[in-house]
């Protein structure tokens, strides 16, 4: 309904850009597929911004390459790119109504390009029912809510019928809730559409939840590149561990506090502990507990049904705990080199 | 009980003494007000009027003053539209891109504020005047700046100029560039982004900007003063005129075309709280 044949394939190809002294992006090798769904996950100042806008044009690069479909586009104007791009806090026009936001694409045409207006009108519309805000047409964008605001900016990016999607944190700037629902319906816009797409977010959860590809940035490099399974199941290196989840850390070798295991009595190589604090966050209860033998902090999570297998745990309690399945980055890498896909460390 | 009592009584002793605070500030200041702005104000009028209402608007038909009037009007008509020009396109460029030495623009900016408009007018006629730097070679191509309308339009100029600039650097700074990069990522050609999208979110600020500068284009007295030459009908301004009136002792003239720029004064005001109720 919305796009035409917009497969588009990105490669980006040994790209640089420094600001000053500071390497924002450091020699980045990076190949997103036509029509996939990929998150550029990092922490702030991970470069992956100022990598999101190299590729809009809104940001130069020092050296390398940006090749879309296999044409270097790395000079190419903003304009003539054919990307859509959401910004963090929307910048939606303050002064123009909502359908003149999402009109604006289309009326700057060029003349001989420019639909009429009256299919102008009809693909607003069509686009507002899109995104089921037909009722707010008239307003401005101070008289509606966040989530609103970030459908609306949506809908004025593929107004012009881009074909790539790229969105700057979509979702940093909303509140839990309505965060939960426009990630849903981002993915079912993404399989509607079939367009390419790619998200900056410093939110694990919403990566892994939503993409297709996971591109973990780190001090300017891509770290890892990976279906959401592998980079949480397998993860390259100590960053991409920690940055994907909660860990304990344990003398230089690592375990996600759900691999803990807790029993009342001692077991194989358990360990005595005792209970800190128990949280209850809705289906699971994370445990802080204290090692006896050597005094380490450390954090435990049980879901419901392990919570009811062991009994009720409370404060100052003691425990028995075990480390099963301890991680250690510089054993594997030495032992059993991991399979990895197209990563670049 | 008494350690709820106590509190309360506290609070009415302060709310008493802040009322009488606020009561003695507020009555200082429109006391202040009055005395300074008002009386005058009413004073213009009354002398204007002084010798009745027929010798009023026959001052103001005077030649020399209707030749100052249109002058006025013909140097803001000038200044204004520069300074509008050439405001926006700086504070643009200061708001919206780095680059080095903009302090130092900004402090050039405010030059002709920092700078007493007489020796802006005595720069004028050092550079322009016959013995001045450029001198010899304007009046050799027969080009008159100094006491003549170049010369008042250029002061005017100097002037005026911080008042638009000044006006729109906060505003366009608070704007940011997130959505000029919104319209170019969707297509728009730079006229189209600034006519679209920049002007339309400056458009308040900059209507006050212009409404100052207007202001003080017509107002403008000391530097215009040292260019103008003082040639009746040729190159006084309206404030000049009404010195020149003065000084030969036609009071109630004077006073006359002194209430022309008085109204001007209240018309201003009153479009600038019109702009700011629109600004919220």
């Amino acid at each position: 309904m919305l796009l035409g044949e917009g497969k588009m394939g990105i490669t980006i190809e040994k790209v640089s850009k420094n600001f000053g002294e500071y390497k924002a992006i450091n020699n980045v090798y990076l190949e997103i597929p036509s029509g996939d769904f990929t998150a550029l996950l990092g922490p702030s100042g991970s470069g992956k911004t100022t990598l999101l806008r190299m590729i809009a044009g809104l940001e130069n690069l020092d050296s390398g390459r940006i090749l879309f479909n296999d044409t270097d586009y790395t000079n190419k104007a903003v304009k003539e790119r054919r990307v859509g791009f959401v910004f963090q806090h929307y910048a939606l026009f303050k002064h123009m109504s909502v359908f003149d936001n999402i009109a604006f694409g289309l009326k700057v045409k060029p003349r001989h390009l420019r639909p009429s207006k009256e299919e102008i009108k009809e693909k607003v519309y069509d686009l507002l029912k899109f995104i089921q805000l037909e009722h707010l047409a008239e307003r401005y964008p101070s008289q509606v809510s966040g989530g609103q605001k970030q459908r609306i900016a949506l809908a004025r990016a593929l107004a012009v019928e881009p074909d790539v999607l790229l969105l700057d944190e979509p979702f940093g700037a909303l509140d839990a809730k309505v965060r939960q629902e426009l990630r849903h319906w981002l993915r079912e816009i993404h399989e509607k559409l079939k367009i390419t797409t790619i998200f900056v977010t410093h939110d694990q959860e919403e990566a892994l939840e939503m993409a297709d590809t996971i591109v973990v940035m780190n001090e300017g490099k891509v770290v890892q590149t990976g279906t959401p399974e592998e980079v949480y199941r397998r993860p390259v290196n100590e960053f991409v561990y920690r940055f994907l989840g909660r860990v304990n850390e344990v003398n230089g070798r690592y375990i996600r506090p759900h691999e803990v295991s807790l029993k009342r009595a001692p077991l194989g190589e358990s360990f005595p502990a005792k209970v800190v604090h128990v949280h209850f966050i809705g289906s699971t209860v994370r445990i802080q507990l204290t090692r006896l033998d050597e005094d380490i902090l450390f954090e435990a999570e049980l879901n419901e049904e392990k919570y009811r297998e062991i009994g009720p745990i409370a404060k100052g309690e003691f425990v028995y705990a075990q480390f099963t399945k301890l991680v250690d980055f510089d054993f594997q890498q030495k032992v059993k080199p991991l399979p990895q896909k197209e990563s670049v460390l | 009980m008494n350690k709820i009592k106590s509190p309360y009584k506290i609070n009415r002793l302060n709310f008493n003494f802040e009322a009488f605070r606020k009561g003695g500030l507020i009555g200082v200041a429109l006391a202040f007000l009055a005395l300074f702005i008002v009386v005058p104000l009413i004073a213009v009028f009354t002398e204007a009027f002084s010798k009745g209402a027929e010798l009023y608007f026959a001052s103001l038909m005077d030649p020399d003053a209707r030749s100052a009037i249109k002058l006025t009007l013909l140097v803001a008509a000038i200044a204004v539209p520069l300074n509008t020009i050439f405001g926006v396109i700086a504070a643009y460029a200061i708001a919206k891109f780095q680059f080095k030495g903009k302090n130092f623009l900004i402090t050039l900016i405010d030059i002709p504020f920092a700078v007493s408009p007489v020796i802006a007018g005595l720069v004028f006629v050092l550079l322009f005047g016959s013995q001045g730097f450029l001198g010899p070679f304007l009046e050799a191509n027969n080009i008159k700046i100094v006491f003549a309308v170049p010369g008042l339009i250029l002061a005017t100029v100097f002037v005026t100029f911080p008042f638009v600039v000044r006006e729109l650097i906060p505003v366009m700074q608070e704007q940011g560039t997130d959505e000029e990069q919104a319209g170019r990522i969707l297509g728009a050609n730079g006229w189209q982004m600034f006519f679209r999208i920049t002007l339309p979110n400056i458009k308040w600020g900059l209507l006050y900007g212009i409404i100052l500068c207007n202001a003080r284009a017509m107002g403008e007295f000391g530097a215009v003063s040292v260019v103008s030459g003082h040639i009746r009908g040729l190159t006084n301004t309206i404030p000049l005129h009404v010195e020149i009136l003065y000084n030969e002792y036609q009071f109630s003239a004077a006073f006359a075309v002194a209430s022309i720029l008085a109204m001007l004064a209240i018309v201003t005001l009153f479009l600038k709280s019109v702009v700011e109720w629109k600004t919220k």
